[in-house]
């Protein structure tokens, strides 16, 4: 897409570590702790060129995100920030540290919200810790209209990027392979029973997913049976004697099996009787035992699932590569996404009232700079007349800021604030007549000189702003 | 009229099942969506042309072969439609669009219904009887989706590999339970249309039996069905086989409709001495 020539007067920014560009001990170093954020978020706006700001700290990243007026400035104010906060004595190096501006930051923001950035694509915790330290900054009043419109638009992304591709719905890790199957398999899992034979921290660990996930009835046996009680207490399970736990086995629907045992806790021969007790209720068995805690024929029996731990890492590995192939997709509706959100960025500058605003702004500085240089300022030099020029602009965009961000803003949505604004300048004179006749440019000149004059880096650059900055430090800080 | 009211019904259901076969692919909602609105369309159409045909014969003309293929597609579409008030089992649709398409291309095939019923068929035992049985066996219908998904989905987890598809659908135990539920409704239409059939052939040709074809199909789902009710009630048969069953008993349905009355003339068939 074509920038228009008066491009966005803000810039937004992104800069930080993850878990892609810096070791944790760096990354820990630079983490927010709760209660330090709203006191980081006062400090961020002292800083001269940022406007809005809203950090987010978890383990696995710390960046902060904000608008800026000058985005050179803004990147080295915000860098700083970073490393001068208090305990960080491993300073994240250039390398470590990404930095983002316009597109690139607002895809960034896109891309974390939607968990495209994620250690795991599709980790669902993300996008809530997005909307935690968005309200943050919301309640410490950091946030202005363009970081709210960027955030509420990334969690919409993110639902969409949820919705419309697979990323999300796969599980990827041995517990939630486990979770996922026996949802397939029973109805509620609340009115399941668990039966966990000997102990691990495989069984352990998968023992938590399905509590998590609604199982309340739990039994516990070990050949050790205080170990059994020991391991019920923490999961509130009933601990059952080893050398009773054939005959509990008809109400459990799902068991595992975690025992060195030469002998199989159960066969083909078992697996049909217990079915037939349990009137064919359906099982899911878990094997983790190496040998084979349940004989594998087990698994030509009807109503009765056996899956060994292999299965379940071969499932979630399968998963894990349908979900990043799954994340292109997610990506292109990231890529629309942005360049929707620019648009509407751009658009801000071109409401009418603004453009009309600063033309005329612009055509008095450029008007008096003419008369002042062909009269009491002849004699001055190039570099002089330089500095003039600049010190000027930049007087005029000192002015403006503030009324164009009310305007742009569009305060109750109506035009009250626009009408102000042209009644106060007398903006709503024929294109023409409102310049001071000794301005002698006509309009086609002050439309091309309008952008060059605007605060953006090409003033400092003279690169379209598209080029500039941000790429060659991305390159370094990259995304991987 | 009523032939194209009946051409623009089967377009409806042919979209329809274009829709459910992209959502059996993707996965996405707005097909199945999209399925399910094209169905109410179809439905509504084809609720609209047996309207007519009744307001301009005067009495529910269920006689001909013509009108209770159409009409057994739309009590199949009507039951899936309600269904989907209860449960969220869209993929049924999958299997209910082609049907229903299959009813009504084959309804159009048959040419335009005769707005005379025959004299002897002129009593208010024809609608009631027909659709009492009509409705037993679109219920029955869509016990048969439910245990191809169970199977498919049974299939995938014994096998470990999983796919997108079952994971949009209830679980095993759900889809289970569904079956049995189907039954549950599908039995008493069925025993009832049965009954009233017999009752109605005793008090006009003087038997209850005529050993006519559809007739013979009829008894031998019901057996069927009832077998597989009463197994289930009691001996807790499940999952799989009553799974396969149940498709054994619907594919005994679905070939009468598609077969039987072509080569057997009968009282249902269109003879009616």
């Amino acid at each position: 897409m074509s920038e228009p020539a008066h491009h966005v007067l803000y810039q937004i920014l992104v800069v930080g570590v993850n878990h892609r560009t810096a070791p944790v001990e760096v990354r820990e170093q630079l983490a927010f702790p709760a209660k330090r954020v709203d006191g980081a978020l006062q400090d961020l706006l002292t800083l001269p060129s940022v406007d809005e700001g809203v950090i987010l700290s978890t383990c696995n990243r710390v960046e902060v995100v904000a608008v800026a007026r000058d985005g050179h400035a803004g990147l080295a104010e915000i860098e700083d920030f970073l490393k001068s906060q208090p305990d960080v004595h491993l300073k994240p190096t250039q390398d470590q540290l990404y930095h983002h501006a316009r597109k690139n930051a607002v895809r960034h923001v896109f891309r974390v919200a939607s968990s495209l950035d994620s250690m795991v694509v599709g980790e669902p915790q993300i996008l809530g810790q997005l909307k935690e330290y968005y309200a943050i900054a919301q309640q410490s009043g950091t946030v202005g209209s363009i970081l709210h419109r960027l955030f509420h638009r990334s969690f919409a992304v993110a639902k969409r990027v949820r919705q419309d591709t697979g990323i999300a719905n796969r599980p990827v890790s041995v517990g939630s392979v486990a979770v996922d199957l026996a949802r397939r398999i029973f109805d509620r899992l609340e009115e399941k029973t668990v039966m966990v034979i000997g102990s691990g921290a495989m069984g352990e660990a998968l023992v938590r997913h399905l509590v998590e996930n609604g199982v309340r009835s739990l039994m516990i046996t070990n050949r050790t049976f205080e170990k059994a009680v020991e391991l019920a207490d923490r999961f509130e399970a009933s601990p059952i004697r080893f050398e009773d736990y054939d005959r509990y086995l008809r109400l459990a629907d799902v068991v595992i099996g975690s025992v060195e045992s030469e002998e199989a806790l159960m066969t083909r021969d078992t697996a049909a009787e217990v079915l037939r007790e349990r009137k064919q209720g359906n099982m899911f068995l878990i094997d983790l035992g190496v040998p084979r805690n349940f004989d594998p024929l087990i698994n030509d029996l009807d109503n009765v699932y056996l899956y060994h731990i292999d299965d379940l890492t071969d499932v979630a590995r399968e998963n894990l590569r349908g979900r990043e192939s799954e994340a292109d997709k997610g990506e292109e509706i990231v890529d629309q996404e942005v360049e929707a959100f620019h648009r509407w960025l751009t658009s801000l500058d071109q409401v009418p009232t603004i453009v009309a605003l600063k033309r005329k702004l612009e055509d008095i500085r450029r008007g008096e700079l003419k008369k002042s240089l062909e009269s009491s300022l002849k004699d001055v030099s190039e570099r002089e007349r330089k500095a003039i020029e600049d010190l000027t602009a930049a007087m005029i965009n000192k002015i403006l800021h503030a009324p164009l961000t009310r305007l742009k803003q569009r305060p109750g949505g109506d035009a009250a604030y626009d009408d102000a604004v042209r009644v106060l300048f007398d903006l709503d004179e024929e294109p023409g007549q409102g310049r001071p006749p000794e301005a002698g440019l006509d309009e086609e000149q002050v439309r091309e000189r309008l952008p060059e004059a605007d605060l953006d880096e090409e003033q400092v650059q003279g690169r379209p702003p598209e080029t500039s900055f941000p790429r060659k430090r991305e390159s370094r800080g990259g995304e991987g | 009229m009523y032939q194209s009211l009946l051409q623009a019904t089967a377009g409806f259901y042919l979209l329809a099942t274009g829709a459910f076969i992209l959502y059996l692919f993707s996965q996405r909602e707005s097909f199945s969506r999209a399925g399910q609105w094209l169905l109410l369309a179809g439905f509504v159409g084809h609720a609209v042309k047996f309207a007519f045909l009744f307001h301009d014969a005067g009495f529910p003309a269920l006689a001909q072969t013509a009108a209770t293929h159409s009409f057994y597609g739309w009590l199949m579409v009507g039951v899936y439609l309600t269904v989907q008030l209860q449960y969220r089992l869209p993929i049924l649709g999958g299997f209910v669009a082609p049907l229903a398409f299959l009813m009504s291309l084959r309804s159009i095939a048959l040419g335009e219904p005769g707005l005379e019923t025959p004299p002897a068929l002129l009593t208010y035992w024809l609608p009631l009887h027909v659709t009492l049985a009509l409705l037993g066996n679109a219920v029955f219908a869509l016990a048969f989706a439910v245990s191809v998904v169970y199977l498919v989905v049974r299939r995938q987890l014994k096998q470990k590999r999983m796919t997108g598809l079952s994971r949009t659908v209830p679980a095993l135990e759900t889809l289970d339970r569904l079956n049995k539920i189907f039954l549950v409704w599908g039995f008493p239409f069925m025993t009832l249309g049965i009954l009233t059939g017999s009752v109605w052939a005793y008090a006009h040709w003087g038997n209850f039996w005529s050993w006519d074809p559809r007739q013979i199909t009829s008894a031998l789902t019901w057996l069927l069905y009832g077998i597989l009710l009463h197994g289930r009630l009691t001996a807790g048969w499940r999952g799989r086989k009553a799974a396969v069953w149940t498709i054994a008993g619907f594919l005994i349905v679905l070939g009468y409709f598609l077969w039987g009355d072509a080569f057997f003339l009968s009282r249902h068939g269109g003879r009616f001495e």
